[in-house]
């Protein structure tokens, strides 16, 4: 496939403890080309932040991203990830996967998990993300 | 005994602290606990200046966890209220949450800017307090209690229970992705 052909998008995934929630944008992320979130994946509510939903989640959405005409993902990932699950947790990484193995190229994956903060904060990589 | 209340800022840890405080010293509560000291975290970073850095984005004081976890080393019995009170020891860690866009909104109105008011929501709706509360301190140590249209009086109370015994943990049992779609 020559470089013209390619044609990149934004992979938004937000993962938090009860659930994953994703969507593809153009690069701009004015325009939506695929949504999910873990509710359409899975059946039960305690299922939804697992990394099983993440992949069904992927896995459908990696087509619908094709058919536009999507040949690469950038990964944007925010949230601390389901139970007990390091940031980005099970359920990202699992998404990344699913995006890969469907061929679709990744390219730079970023954390921009959101920091609570008062007139004090957490220091990076304890809470802080 | 001692007991974190923590939650994104704007879920009411002060307020619901202070109405604690006052109960106790009123002889109000059902507590009748005239040692149980409340320390409000944020006042002593402040006036301590135990913080390491400044983040200019957030305009927001780095927090010096270990200077912190020394200055808390003496309160046995206490309610530790901020929100990085689950990064220190604890028996029992509450965790106040709120809808995302009424908390949004109690920001605003406590007079924040739009940037602090926007990303605390956001981090409310990504369960970033909880998640962490959870990791540092195991389920059967988090108490979740939803501040969603509920009044001060109810929260404090709902506290009082924890405090006391008298109600099992939880965690998740609230879900705010949906301020995010
Ligand atoms: N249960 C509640 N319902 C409605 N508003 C509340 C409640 N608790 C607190 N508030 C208001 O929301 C704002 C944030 O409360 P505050 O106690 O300062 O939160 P925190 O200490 O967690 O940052 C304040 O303006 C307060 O008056
Ligand atoms: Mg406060």
């Amino acid at each position: 496939m020559s470089q013209d052909d390619e044609k990149w998008g934004v992979a938004h995934v937000h993962a938090s403890f009860n659930n994953t929630i994703m969507t593809v944008t153009d690069l701009t992320g004015s325009e939506t080309i695929a949504k999910s979130s873990g509710g359409t994946a899975v059946k039960q509510n305690r299922d939804e932040a697992s990394p099983y939903a993440a992949m069904q989640m992927a896995e459908s959405i990696a087509e619908e991203v094709k058919a536009a005409g999507i040949t690469g993902l950038h990964v944007r990932v925010r949230g601390p990830g389901g139970n007990l699950q390091k940031s980005p947790g099970p359920g990202a990484q699992a998404t990344i996967r699913a995006l890969a193995r469907s061929g679709i190229e990744i390219g730079r994956i970023e954390d921009v998990t959101p920091i609570p903060h008062d007139g004090s904060r957490a220091p990076k990589g304890k809470g802080g993300y | 005994m001692r007991i974190a209340v923590t939650g994104t800022p704007g879920t009411g840890k002060t307020t619901v602290t202070e109405l604690l405080e006052d109960r106790l010293a009123d002889g109000e509560s059902p507590i009748e606990d005239d040692a149980l000291e409340v320390v409000h975290l944020n006042e002593v970073l402040e006036e301590e200046e135990l913080y390491t850095a400044i983040d200019p984005d957030r305009e927001s004081k780095i927090a010096d966890l270990d200077a912190l976890a020394e200055r808390l080393a003496n309160y046995e019995h206490a309610v530790i209220e901020s929100h990085l009170a689950h990064h220190f020891e604890a028996d029992r860690v509450v965790v106040l949450r709120c809808e995302p866009a009424q908390l949004e909104q109690r920001l605003l109105e406590r007079g924040e800017r739009e940037a602090k008011a926007g990303e605390n929501a956001e981090s409310e709706a990504l369960d970033v307090v909880l998640a962490e509360a959870v990791e540092e301190h195991g389920l059967e140590s988090v108490y979740e209690i939803d501040t969603t249209d509920r009044d001060p009086e109810a929260v404090a109370s709902e506290l009082e229970a924890v405090v006391a015994g008298d109600r099992e943990p939880s965690a998740g049992e609230v879900d705010f992705v949906g301020y995010l779609e």
